[in-house]
Parts: C-alpha cells; structure tokens; sequence
C-alpha cells in the first residue's frame, strides 16, 4: 500500500517536472535565403542618384512595393531602414515604422543575442548603414577584381518595423551569387543573403 | 608640351665621381687581389670579405656573360632580391621584405630622384658601363641619410684605365627590342676622359588581348654619360661626371585615349679631391633633375589630360677619411640637401632643405676583430631631426672562417606626395589629400557641398607626420670549406615602424570616400639566407642560394589573433572567424626564394656559357576575399622557377657574339606577372676598340 502511493506520488512528481509550460504560443524562427533581389538605381559614379528602393518584409520573406510594411529597403549599395529619418536624396520612401539596426562583428552563428542599446536608424546625416567601402556591409576590392564584396563577418542585426529581430547575412552582389563573380560580366546589384526571423516581438534571440 | 633640356645641361658638364685612394684593408685581402671590393659599406674601400655589413658585389664580368640588358634582370638575379613593379610601372627592388620605396639607390655614389610613387624605377640605368654593383643589406641611414631603410644599391660606372679603348655593342632581342652602346675610354697620365652613349628601344609587348591596352607600350630610351678627370698636382684632382637620359613611351588608356609619357634626367657631379699622407678630403658638388610630362589625347586629336612632374635635388657634400695607423681609421662627413618638386597635383611647390653630418670609426682593436661604429644626424624643419647610428663587427675565426653582425636604424622621411597631393578622381569619383593639406582642401571641398560626413577630426592632422623608421639586425658567417667551396648563412631581422599609409578620413556626398596618410604601421621582416658558391675545376662554377622570409604586418597579426578577422571558402559561403595562422603576411612576398646558377668558361677556346634558375614560391598580390588582409584563403600567384641562358663565343681577339634564352620554359601568367612575355631569344656582338 504503501510502495504503490509512493510510486503513485513519484509518478506524479515526475510528471509534474516533466510537464511542459506551454505558455503562450511562441512561434518558430524563421530561416530564410533570399536570392537576387534586384536593387536598381539610377545615376551613381558622380552623377545624382534617384530610383525606387527595393523594399523588404521579414514577416512575410518577400519583396514588396507597400510604403508601409517594409523593414529594410536597396539601392545599388545603400541599405536603409524603415525607422528614424530620410536623408532626403532622390524618391526616398519616408520612414513609416520604428526599424533599427546595427552591424555585429562575428558569424552568422554567433550572433544569437540582440543588443538592443547598439541598434541605430537613418537620419538626415546618414543612413544607419554607413555608405563607402569597409564602412558599412562591403568592401570595394578596387583593382584588379573591381568587385563590390559583402565584407566577411560582418551581420546586420535589424529590429523590424514593429519590434522583432532578424539577423542577416550578405552573401552576394551579383547576380546568380557566382562562385568566382567576374566585375565586367556579372550584373551587380542582386542582393542573395541569408536571414534569420525572430517571429516574436520582443525577444531578442535566435534560439 | 616636352621640355627641350638636352642642350642646357649637357652645356653644363660637371660632375664627379672618386674611387678614394686611402684604402683600409686588412693584410690577407692585399695578397688575394681577386678579392671584391666595396665602397658603399663605408664610404671607404673596402674588402667584402672583411667587411661586418650583409654586403655583396655583382661584378661587371658576371654581368656581361648573362648579357642582361636591363639593370632589374641583373638585380633578379641575386639571391633575397626582387624587382617588384608599382601601379605606375616603376620598376624597385624589395630587399628582406622591405618595400622598394625603403631602398637606396645611388648612381657612383649619388641618389637619384623621381618616385612618382614612391619607387625609383630601375630601368632609368643602363648596364651597359657598369663596372660593378654594390649592394648593402639593412639600415645605413648612418652614412647616407634619408631612405636608406633597407638598404643600400649603389651602381658604380666604369672609368678609364690607361691608353685609348672603347668598345660597341648591339643586341637584339624578341619584341623588336634593341640595345645599342658605345663606350669610348682615354687615359694618360693626368687626364682621363670617357663617353658613353646607350639607346634601348622596344615595341613593347600585350599579354591580355582584346583590352585595348598594351603590358608593356613601345619606348625609348637614351643615356649619355661623360666624365672627365684631371689631376691637377700630386695630391689635388678634380672630376666632373654628367649624365643625360630621356625616355619616351606610348601612352595608351582605355576608351581611345592615346599619348606620349617623356621624361629626363640629368645628374651633374664634381669633386676634387684632396690627399696627403694620412688625410684625404672629398668635396662633391651634385645636382639631379628629373621632369616627366605625360598627355593623352582623346581620337579626334583633342587634349584630354596633361600632367607634369619636375624634381631637382642640390646636394654639396664634404668628407675626409683620416687614416691614424693601419688599424684606425675615422670618416668625418658634412653637407647640404636642397630638394623642391613642381608636379601637377600638388598645390604648391613644396621644398625640403636638411644640412647633415656624420662620422664613423673603424678600428681593429686586434687583429681578428674590426669594429665600426657610425652616426648621422640629419636636421629637418618639417619633422623630427634624425639621429642614425650604426654599429658592425666582425671575428676572424680562422683564416677562412668569420662571423659578423651589424645592427642599424634607418629612416624615411613622409615624401612630397604623401604630404601635399591634392586629386579627385573624375570617374570614380573618390579623392586624395596629402597630410599636410588636409586641413584647406577638406574645408574646400566642405564649402562645395562635397562632404557628407566626416570620419577622422580635422585636428588630428596638426601634429606632423612622423617619418618612418627600422631598426636593422644582420648576423653573418662565412666559411670558405676549401678552395672550391664557400658558404655563407646570414640570418636578418628589421623591425619597422610608422610606416605610412592610407585611410579614409571622410565620405563625399557623391558616395565615395576622401583618402589620406597617417603613420600606422608596425612591420616586422625576419628570415635568414644561406648560399653556396663551388667550383669544379677550372671550368666550371656553382652557386645555390635560398633564402626564408616573413614579413608581417604587427597590427593585422593582432588582429588575426584576437579573432576579429574572418573569410569565406567560397563568395557565397557563410564566413567564419580566422586563427593567427591564417594570416599570411604582406602582399608580394615570397615565403621561400631561391637560385641556381652554373657558369662554364673555357679561355682556351674563347667560350664561356651560364645557366641561372630562379625560384620564388607563391604570393598574394590582392586581397581576394575582402577582409582586407592577405590569409591562407586569398588567392596566391603560383610559385615558379624562370630559367636563362647565355653563350658566349669570341670569334677573334676584339669581337665577342653571344646567344642566348630568356625563360627557357616559356613560363607565363599573364593575369599576374607583367614582366614575364614569354620566352626571350637574344643576339649580341660586342666588339673592343683596340
């Protein structure tokens, strides 16, 4: 009698133990790869830069033309956020949410802590992502390659629109992301990269 | 347009140029008299054999039987040496992992001027009237001031001996290359006189197709060099050594844009010398000058850019060797350096005026041992005076045995560029600013909307540029094992620092960025060679040589070794952090270099023949993967061996004919390695006047 409450009582206990909190829902991170998403503009080189920016949205993992529902946008080589101020060149979109983010300096697998005090966003001085070779996500190999390389280590850690983390990675410019990019052949401006989506607001890490 | 110098400065014919006659040289070495001799170590003669310093000879007769034509393929040629290009073309020498910027190069004695870009391109000197080529490896700012970092080349000329002689020659070579001398030679009594007159010309060649630009354009080349000499009593001479040369090369640049690039050069010397028993006393009065112009024209004939660069260089100097006893000798030394530059690019006109002074003792305080300690104290307004001292010793083991050391500092003063070039690229858009300009042009360029933001303050640009600056070890032995035998081991360690470079010190609203200078490197060269020279018989000669290098970057080694580097395996690959052994170290350096030469002479039958292999392994030249450091997962250019060989054939008692291939193996990399077209095939005839 005894042996069985206490068998009883351990199964209980152990149950009790092994029972999942469920909580509330906590969805899945999302991985994702993202290739050649085109980013055309027009002028550069010395000339005055205007065209769309290509507008992105982690939520959904597509492309889109709202001028609402966008966290990160491209240009040629700018990366702007959907947060904080317009630096006011040519068909500029305003900035409609509270996007931040700032450049972390590790792997993609490293990076699984949002510090949020790093986070930055555009303003009428300069974008978040600073513009010029080794300043921001890539470095221009000059000569001889000419190539426009996604500097290695470098992750862009985004607060989206709305308040949830995604971490980047640039993998490529060119279009087709080849292995051995050729400057003079190759179209540029076809961003390939690879993100990770924090589906739920507020947290801050990719587990 | 072109500036017609050629009849003023010929007019203007003084110059010198003086073996010194006190010679300290220990008892062996005068018995031996096949012994090599060297001035350049200290500014006296010396035997290399006795000498403490990393210092080597290259002889006229070796020169003559490779029958180089060019002064780079006899300096490739010498183990731990190689000729190195810069994005303009020039042609310097990188000694021990230093940069060619950081080399000497003097002309009988003096230093020539004209780096565009920092390197005095080696192709300016003919080879035709070397008599030898003295090379000093490791710092020796003690005896020659400015820029001799690395070392020292100093090419020495030939001067008459007595009678009439004189000699033509021509060679011929694939490209359509020709070389064309004459030499004429007088002696007697108390005068001397030569001239020499050298036209070098090519069609040039392309290794990559259909880009619309050539590897090498079409040029040439002309050297005039006449000296005189007159004793005037038993213990005065003077001399006079003037030098003329001009170059002119097609210019041809992407987009139909087609040119000309000339330049010239003069070099006036005079000394008189005076000698009496125990004092000799040099006075040397030198001038050089170097101007180059280049244009390029659009295809309808219109002028589309024009640039001009023009450099003079006043020098007065004064030495005495002061010979107390056979053991003791002291160099006593003072002088002037007048520099100024006019190029287009700059602003203003920048001058640099420093008086110097130095001193040496030389002494052996027994008969085994020979000290030498040095100094030089060059003042400058601009930056921090330079003290350079010097200190070398060398053991007698045994007769045929030695050791020797010699520790040095060097330095290099920020040059004109670095301070004061003022250039936007139009294209691209991006700008360059000397140091010293930072300040005006910045705020020029700020009130034309020009600037987006600003990196580095402009106050960090009031103090100075400090000059760059090493400190040399060089620790040798030396054993001839028998007769036939010698080998040498030297191991060699330069530890550099503030050494310039570029960084961006501001955006452009256009997107680009502002570059300018800042003294921030910590580079450190260590490594050590080991050559062997044998002979067989009386016919034939051996040499092998290897030499290890590293040359690292002291900053980038850090930050390989705080994990802050990374890399990609492929460009598309997610990138992962790199180790300490990644790093590679700095661009253009060969972990591994070697020679090979055999030397076959026959005098009986008037026929001598050589065969010389070179060996470099891989480099990097770029950073391929965009981390901004060369590592273990760049691309490298592959290592390889080029092979010549020469024959050389007198067909009577004046007249020698030689034959020969150059890169034998045909061994090309067109994306990677300019210098190398192919296989060279050559004829030369030579033929002595008297």
């Amino acid at each position: 009698m005894k042996t069985i409450k206490l068998l009883v009582l351990s199964i209980m206990l152990i149950s009790f133990f092994n029972c999942e909190d469920d909580g509330p829902n906590l969805q899945d991170i999302q991985s994702v790869s993202i290739e050649d998403l085109y980013a055309p503009q027009e002028g550069g080189q010395g000339q005055p830069i205007s065209g769309t920016f290509a507008r992105f949205d982690f939520e959904t993992g597509l492309q889109t033309e709202s001028e609402t529902e966008w966290d990160v946008a491209f240009r040629g080589t700018s990366i702007i956020v959907n947060g904080g101020t317009s630096l006011g060149t040519t068909d500029e979109p305003e900035r409609t949410g509270d996007a931040g983010v700032y450049i972390f300096d590790g792997t993609m697998a490293e990076m699984v802590a949002v510090e949020t005090s790093l986070i930055i966003q555009d303003s009428s001085s300069g974008y978040a992502i600073q513009s010029g070779s080794g300043n921001g996500w890539y470095t221009y190999a000059g000569p001889p390659t000419y190539l426009i390389n996604p500097t290695p280590g470098k992750i862009l850690v985004f607060r989206t629109r709305d308040g949830k983390y995604a971490k980047m990675e640039i993998l490529s410019y060119y279009l087709g992301a080849p292995e051995n990019p050729d400057a003079f052949s190759d179209p540029s401006r076809y961003f390939t990269f690879n993100y990770v989506y924090q589906p739920n607001e507020g947290v801050t890490d990719f587990n | 347009m072109f500036k017609k110098i050629t009849l003023l400065h010929l007019l203007f014919l003084c110059s010198s140029f003086s073996w010194s006659q006190a010679v300290f040289l220990d008892n062996d070495s005068i018995e031996n008299s096949l012994d090599e001799v060297i001035i350049s170590g200290t500014k006296t003669i010396r035997t290399v054999s006795s000498l403490p310093l990393n210092a080597s000879v290259i002889k006229k007769d070796a020169i003559e039987k490779t029958n180089a034509t060019r002064l780079s393929d006899v300096i490739n040629e010498e183990l731990g040496l190689i000729t190195v290009s810069d994005f303009g073309g020039a042609e310097g020498i990188q000694m021990q992992g230093l940069d060619s910027e950081y080399t000497l190069v003097l002309l009988d004695n003096q230093p020539l001027v004209g780096r565009l870009a920092g390197t005095l391109d080696l192709n300016r000197i003919s080879v035709g009237n070397i008599k030898q080529i003295e090379i000093v490896r490791g710092p020796s700012s003690s005896l020659y001031g400015n820029n001799a970092f690395a070392g020292v080349i100093n090419i020495i000329t030939e001067e008459p001996s007595e009678g009439f002689n004189g000699y033509l020659s021509s060679t011929y070579e694939t490209h359509k290359t020709l070389d064309n001398s004459i030499n004429l030679n007088y002696k007697k009594k108390k005068f001397y006189g030569s001239v020499f007159f050298n036209n070098y010309s090519s069609d040039g060649y392309d290794l990559i197709e259909d880009d619309g630009l050539n590897t090498v354009n079409k040029f040439n080349t002309n050297t005039l060099q006449i000296k005189f000499g007159q004793n005037i009593s038993e213990s005065l001479k003077v001399k006079i050594n003037a030098r003329y040369y001009a170059q002119l090369i097609d210019n041809i640049a992407p987009n139909s844009l087609s040119g000309e690039t000339f330049t010239a050069e003069d070099n006036i010397n005079l000394i008189v010398s005076h000698e009496s028993d125990k004092l000799k006393t040099d006075l040397e009065i030198y001038f050089t000058s170097y101007f180059g112009d280049e244009f390029l024209d659009d295809d309808q004939g219109n002028r589309f850019s024009e640039s001009f660069y023009d450099q003079i260089l006043f020098k007065p100097e004064i030495k005495t060797v002061y010979k107390v006893n056979n053991q003791k000798e002291l160099v006593f030394g003072l002088g002037y350096k007048y520099e100024s530059l006019n190029r287009t690019y700059f602003d203003l006109k920048p001058k640099q005026k420093s008086p110097f002074i130095y001193f040496q003792y030389d002494f052996n305080p027994n008969d085994k041992v020979n000290l030498i300690f040095g100094g030089r104290f060059d003042k400058y307004k601009e930056y921090k005076s330079q003290i350079s001292p010097k200190f070398s010793g060398i053991y007698k083991i045994g007769d045929n045995e030695s050791i020797k050391v010699s520790a040095g500092y060097g330095y290099k003063t920020p040059d004109f560029r670095q301070l004061y070039f003022n250039f936007s690229n139009s294209t691209i858009g991006y700008s360059v600013i000397g140091y010293n300009v930072v300040e005006d042009v910045l705020n020029q360029l700020i009130n034309e909307g020009q600037i987006a933001n600003i990196i580095v303050p402009i106050d960090e640009f009031e103090e100075p540029l400090s000059p760059e600056s090493s400190f040399g070890l060089n620790v040798g032995y030396n054993r001839d094992l028998n007769e036939k035998i010698n080998m040498s081991v030297n191991v060699f360690n330069n530890s550099a620092k503030n050494l310039i470079d570029y960084r961006v010190i501001a955006n452009k609203t256009n997107g680009q960025n502002v570059f300018s200078y800042y003294n921030v490197n910590n580079v450190s060269t260590f490594g050590f060679d080991i050559k062997t020279k044998f002979k067989t018989d009386n016919y034939l000669n051996f040499t092998l040589g290897y030499q290890l290098l590293y040359a690292f970057d002291l900053d980038a080694r850090n930050a390989f070794e705080n994990g802050e580097i990374f890399a990609r395996l492929t460009p598309t690959s997610p990138a992962f952090r790199l180790k300490k052994s990644d790093y590679f170290g700095l661009y253009n350096r060969s972990r591994h270099m070697g020679v090979f030469k055999v030397n076959y002479n026959n005098l009986e039958k008037k026929f001598s023949a050589n065969l010389r292999l070179r060996y470099r392994s891989k480099y990097g030249l770029f950073d391929s993967n965009s981390n901004n450091y060369l590592d273990k997962y760049d691309t490298f250019v592959k290592g390889h061996f080029t092979t010549n060989i020469s024959l050389n054939k007198k067909i009577n008692s004046k007249t020698m004919v030689s034959g020969g291939i150059e890169n034998i193996f045909n061994y090309l990399d067109t994306e990677n390695i300019s210098s190398l077209s192919g296989r060279i095939y050559y004829l030369r005839i030579k033929h002595n006047l008297n």
